[in-house]
């Protein structure tokens, strides 16, 4: 594993699926993101982690577009973060950011149509394969409000992944979920990776000890006091080093 | 904008006032119990009732439509939901007007029934035709709901939301001629009346509940109350955004 100033994911630059160049980011005084700069691969699964307030989630949010760096540059699919990328963006926020009152079908079913899945049956289709994939097919007319945390957990990355995207944006996605559901996720997100898909996942390093899967994540120091990017590339199990 | 994606967001907000009961029964109940806590009030004063009864349903049909915005949209930015909508391609037009299509309906309700009670219950002396005063009251409640939205941006939680209500109701309340006619105000709140959307709707409403003027008479008035609603429009779409 080799630790540098510019550390990138995977064999060349010209497929870089994310782009960062010094980019810099404040919340008034106070620097977050102090000179960030790297490229992730297509494909490749890559981990942000740190403590609490480390800037994991400011980071995931200016990949989304949620925001815009004070200095330096940041591409996305080739271009700069903006709504013309969404379909092909899933994002996953750290809070559940569902609709309460509506059923585990009726969530799903509005953020695959606010993806632009206006075919009836064709979402339908998606949405019956993602409750599958994230095990809710039978809790599908339930009220978000009657669901545990660990429920809405994976109801909220269902609605990340409805659109089947070519990007994933997850923050904290395994928080509040118990070793075996963690585990599944982490195989589910390794089956994404192998298709094609870029995952993105921010986290702090003790609620991944027990992933079992093979994995790729970079690892680099100093970009700025608290947030530590962990990467390699080799697809080999990694020991936690923090 | 998308017609699917506007319908979709309107779709949702009905469903999630129609499942909650509880805001559902305020929606209904509570403009009833304070219109016949005022209009009850005036019971021997059948001239006076008369003459703020127009101003009276201007003010509430504003004022809960306000608050109902205000207080979902907020809820909306605080716990996450308008961000995650923002990351799709979802554009700030279908927001909103889905928003404003969603609540539509239960405004409407709200309005219709403020007015029925207003006319039937209260039993005001009046003239006019109620669907032409119905229409001036719908467009008082976009206003309402474009405002609602705009405020929700400067609140934190809806403690703050309710803390703009004395803000946004109390200078209407006694300048746009609810009260007191405009032309009764001293100078420099005429002026401050003028920039005011209900001052327009109390006008209207007043001009053809009491004095028999047609919809076409005050065109005037509602052209500017739907100005008003056009301008909180763009507020509101400034304050929806990625960045």
């Amino acid at each position: 594993m080799s630790i540098d100033a510019n550390t990138n994911v995977g064999n060349g630059s010209d497929d870089a699926v994310i782009r960062l160049s010094d980019v810099e980011f404040s919340y008034g005084q106070r620097r977050v993101l102090n000179g960030i700069s790297l490229f992730i691969e297509k494909g490749a699964i890559f981990g942000f982690l740190g403590a609490n307030g480390a800037g994991k989630t400011t980071l995931i949010r200016l990949l989304a577009g949620l925001g815009k760096p004070q200095s330096g540059t940041i591409s996305v699919l080739g271009q700069s973060p903006s709504p013309r990328l969404s379909q092909q963006i899933g994002y996953m926020p750290q809070l559940n950011a569902l609709y309460a009152e509506l059923s585990v079908q009726e969530n799903l079913d509005f953020f695959a149509r606010m993806y632009g899945l206006t075919d009836r049956a064709q979402r339908r289709e998606a949405e019956e394969s993602t409750l599958e994939v994230v095990g809710l097919l039978d809790r599908r007319k339930d009220p978000v409000l009657r669901l545990s945390g660990g429920m809405r957990q994976r109801l909220s990355l269902a609605c990340a992944l409805v659109h089947d995207p070519k990007l994933l944006l997850l923050d904290e996605p395994t928080v509040g979920l118990d070793p075996e559901l963690r585990a599944s996720f982490w195989e589910h997100f390794q089956s994404l990776s192998d298709s094609g898909t870029t995952v993105i996942i921010s986290a702090i390093p003790w609620t991944m000890l027990h992933t079992v899967i093979n994995w790729r994540f970079c690892m680099r120091d100093g970009l700025l006091p608290r947030i530590r990017l962990m990467a390699s590339a080799l697809p080999q199990r990694c020991p936690m080093l923090l | 904008m998308s017609l699917d994606r506007t319908l979709a967001i309107a779709t949702r907000i009905f469903h999630q006032i129609r499942r909650d009961h509880r805001s559902l029964a305020l929606i209904i109940v509570a403009p009833l119990l304070v219109m016949a806590l005022v209009g009850f009030s005036f019971t021997e004063q059948q001239p006076v009732l008369d003459r703020i009864s127009p101003g009276m349903m201007c003010v509430f049909a504003f004022f809960f439509t306000f608050l109902l915005t205000g207080v979902s949209f907020l809820r909306e930015r605080a716990q996450g939901t308008l961000e995650r909508l923002l990351v799709t391609p979802v554009g700030r037009g279908d927001i909103l007007v889905g928003y404003l299509l969603g609540f539509f309906l239960f405004a409407a309700i709200q309005s219709a029934l403020i007015l029925l009670f207003t006319v039937w219950a209260l039993d005001i002396n009046y003239q006019g035709n109620l669907w032409q005063v119905f229409a001036v009251l719908m467009v008082v409640t976009v206003v309402g709901v474009n405002l609602g939205i705009f405020i929700s941006v400067f609140a934190r939680n809806e403690f703050q939301v309710v803390q703009f209500i004395p803000i946004v109701l109390a200078p209407q309340i006694f300048l746009s001629g609810v009260v007191l006619p405009v032309d009764q105000l001293p100078g420099y709140f005429q002026v401050a009346s003028k920039v005011l959307p209900l001052t327009y709707a109390v006008g209207a409403l007043r001009d053809m509940m009491l004095h028999g003027q047609a919809f076409s008479d005050v065109l005037g008035d509602v052209g500017i109350l739907a100005a008003f609603a056009v301008v909180f429009l763009v507020l509101a779409a400034v304050t929806v955004r990625r960045t």
